[in-house]
């Protein structure tokens, strides 16, 4: 199925009906009534979108949807990919299926994901796979591969899954995290780990530290070679020596209970 | 109140709300005929401004493109700007009562609109913090009564707030506190030495924007963690003086952390609030130890309990779908304008032409914007429609809140001919209900 997206709203739209699950066994035309949020008012899908064909597996979203929010919401099967930017909330509540994202993707990257994959081949805004505010946690399961950069309070309370940042990442990654693994294969941005409780912070380049982390050892992780070969095999540009190591261990935030480690590539 | 001549007359304990202190020991000697009040006593030097430049301009009541128009045929095109938005945002309300406040809240709800106040750009940070951290609060009164060690982080209380060092948290003799000042150790952290530090007993100069890891490394002290020395070489503050500080802060009666701007609007925002609500937190292991943000316009406490009791979150609103959703980032007026997102504004007592960034402004540029003010500002340059309304406290009664949530009814000085923010609202209200009755009852039948 093919929904191009044919002229840029005045407001943000609201496409929580772009999913697998709402959209298979229904006609072009049936897709075409299907509601969007647009401001205030409802309108159907047809009014943005020229859809064609049916559900079959794939739905291929085309054009520049950065002000369209919620696409993917809550699928649990199937596989969306937008070619070209994904506006905020993308793949929010997400337990199943892949999405791919072939341009940018707006904040909120999967909040709640707790199964499938989303990968961005651009960069990604800020809280990518991160708690909405009021809510103790983030991600319970499930993969997010942002091949460009990635905004602030990546991985915020995050619980269990895997956050890979090909790029650079804001502050505060991995802020609150209870388990989990965040791999930035760019630097780490300021105060990153901060209250953390379990998990592993990854970066392959040197990071400030806050007082709260204390060095413990240089080691060559096991576990970490294995993530590494499974990120390259699905496409990121993990080098030999980011799989070689040896890695500082930094272990933190001493706040809490001090048992979540950073872990520094030692070239 | 008293009548003092023919045409002099004092108000007694009348309200300053120019800043969140909300000063309610005011005498003002109000001139009747000149419309004007002459003598503020009890009022610091931005009391004494506020009260003798809000006197009565020989301006029309409402513009509308400009030109001069009545209140009736602003609130009209006001409400027919309003009634077909998709996504309207009221903004500002921190220089208003209360009761305006609760009938944009209805306004926000009744169009399915976006509601933020003037909190998203001051302690908006401080709310997200409230709601992960929590907070452990007191009133000013009893931090005037009880606290015998006070800590001001990120703020200049000086210039922004003249008397909350005499009035509050300083000099002023308490129950316990019996010789005032004496019995008070005073610590103020900030990037640079104000107006403000020489008030202090121990004043810490912060690296600028290493306020978080010096919290962070307070944290951990007082949770008997080590810190490394290097802590001065990051921060500027030596580990010795930190751990005298956290010996002080332990072993005192009754500790108070007031934050500032400083915290909330430096990088890590909303951590850095975080990390010392935090903090307080952790000292109630020892002692008696509360936070307060210190807050900016007289009433913007008020805009975040009104739009909390009415919305259930303090600020950035939405209720476009028709209940209402908290999302600061996505629903924050700054960043609404600034991704060229609304498409009109009411703007209520808040001059955002003169303080947005540029991309935010020239938004408001491109679309209706309704303006409630009692002055000329940027603001009523760009709007579409601008009101003239009377200023709240000196024109208008109503409720305001202090900074540390404690109402206090305004007790006005002089009549404006201009109406109350409260009164526009309501007729625009009125009017735009039946409008979007009109338009909502129109698309009903035409889906049936």
């Amino acid at each position: 199925m093919k929904l191009a997206f044919h002229h840029r709203p005045e407001v943000p739209i609201e496409a929580e009906v772009i999913t697998p699950e709402k959209l298979a066994g229904l006609s072009e035309a049936e897709v075409s009534a299907l509601p969007l949020q647009y401001g205030n008012e409802r309108v159907p899908l047809g009014e943005f979108f020229r859809v064609s064909g049916r559900y079959e597996g794939e739905i291929l979203v085309e054009g520049d949807l950065s002000r369209v929010k919620m696409i993917g919401s809550g699928m649990s099967a199937g596989r969306i990919v937008v070619d070209g930017d994904a506006g905020m909330h993308l793949g929010v509540g997400m337990s199943g299926g892949e999405i791919v994202v072939k341009g940018n993707a707006g904040d909120w990257v999967a909040p709640d994901l707790s199964g499938g994959r989303i990968t961005i081949h651009g960069n990604a805004g800020h809280l990518v796979g991160s708690a909405y505010r009021g809510s103790a946690m983030g991600i319970r399961g499930g993969e997010i591969l942002i091949h460009g950069n990635a905004g602030n309070e990546a991985g915020n309370a995050m619980r269990r899954g895997l956050i890979a940042i090909g790029g650079d990442c804001g502050d505060f990654g991995g802020v609150n995290m209870c388990a989990g693994t965040l791999i930035v294969l760019g630097r780490l941005g300021a105060r990153c780990g901060a209250s953390m409780k379990r998990g592993s912070i990854v970066s392959m380049q040197p990071a400030p530290l806050l007082p709260t982390f204390g060095y413990a050892c240089r080691y060559e992780p096991l576990y970490l070679r294995l993530y590494l070969l499974h990120l390259k095999r699905l496409g990121m540009s993990v080098g030999e020596a980011h799989i070689e190591g040896p890695y500082r261990r930094y272990s933190g935030d001493a706040i809490e209970t001090n048992r979540g480690e950073i872990l520094l590539l030692d070239a | 109140m008293s009548e003092i001549g023919q045409n002099l007359r004092v108000v007694e304990h009348a309200t300053c709300t120019f800043c969140g202190c909300v000063c309610d020991d005011m005498d003002l000697t109000v001139d009747l005929d000149a419309k004007r009040i002459t003598k503020a006593k009890n009022a610091c030097t931005l009391g004494r401004a506020w009260f003798a430049e809000h006197t009565i301009e020989d301006k029309p009541p409402a513009r509308i493109d400009g030109k001069p128009a009545t209140t009736a045929e602003a609130i009209e095109a006001a409400a027919q700007i309003l009634a077909g938005a998709r996504l309207p945002i009221i903004y500002g309300l921190s220089d208003t009562t209360c009761e305006a406040q609760r009938q944009a809240v209805a306004i926000a709800d009744l169009m399915h609109g976006n509601i933020d106040t003037t909190t998203s750009v001051c302690h908006g940070p401080s709310g997200i913090a409230f709601q992960g951290v929590g907070e452990s609060t007191a009133t000013l009164g009893e931090i005037k009564n009880r606290a015998d060690l006070v800590i001001y982080w990120g703020g200049n209380p000086a210039e922004s707030h003249p008397r909350h060092f005499t009035r509050y948290a300083v000099t002023p003799k308490g129950m316990y506190i019996p010789n005032g000042r004496k019995d008070r150790y005073v610590v103020l952290a900030d990037v640079r030495r104000t107006p403000s530090a020489p008030v202090a007993d121990l004043f810490l100069l912060v690296k600028p924007g290493r306020d978080f890891e010096l919290l962070w490394a307070l944290r951990a002290l007082v949770k008997g963690r080590k810190i490394d020395p290097s802590i001065e070489e990051s921060t500027g503050i030596p580990l010795a003086t930190l751990e005298t500080l956290v010996e002080r802060m332990k072993s005192c009666r009754y500790g108070v952390l007031f934050f500032g701007m400083g915290l909330t609007m430096t990088r890590g925002r909303h951590f850095n609030s975080g990390a010392i609500l935090a903090l307080a937190t952790d000292l109630n292991e020892y002692t008696h130890f509360v936070a307060k943000p210190v807050r900016g316009h007289g009433n913007v406490t008020g805009a975040d309990n009104v739009v909390s009791w009415q919305t259930g979150y303090p600020f950035g609103v939405n209720f476009s779908r028709g209940y209402p959703r908290f999302n600061p980032g996505e629903f924050t007026t700054v960043d609404l304008l600034s991704r060229g997102e609304a498409d009109a504004a009411l703007i209520i007592a808040s001059d955002p032409g003169s303080n947005f960034p540029k991309r935010a402004i020239e938004h408001l540029k491109r679309i209706p914007v309704i303006v409630l003010d009692a002055k000329d500002t940027d603001t009523t340059e760009l709007a579409r429609v601008a009101f003239r309304t009377a200023t709240y406290g000196i024109n208008t009664t109503g409720t305001v809140y202090r900074m540390d949530d404690v109402p206090i009814t305004l007790r006005p000085a002089f009549d404006s001919p201009f109406p109350g923010d409260e009164e526009v609202l309501t007729a625009l209200k009125d009017r735009l209900r039946v409008l979007l009755n009109e338009k909502r009852g129109g698309a009903l039948r035409k889906a049936a």
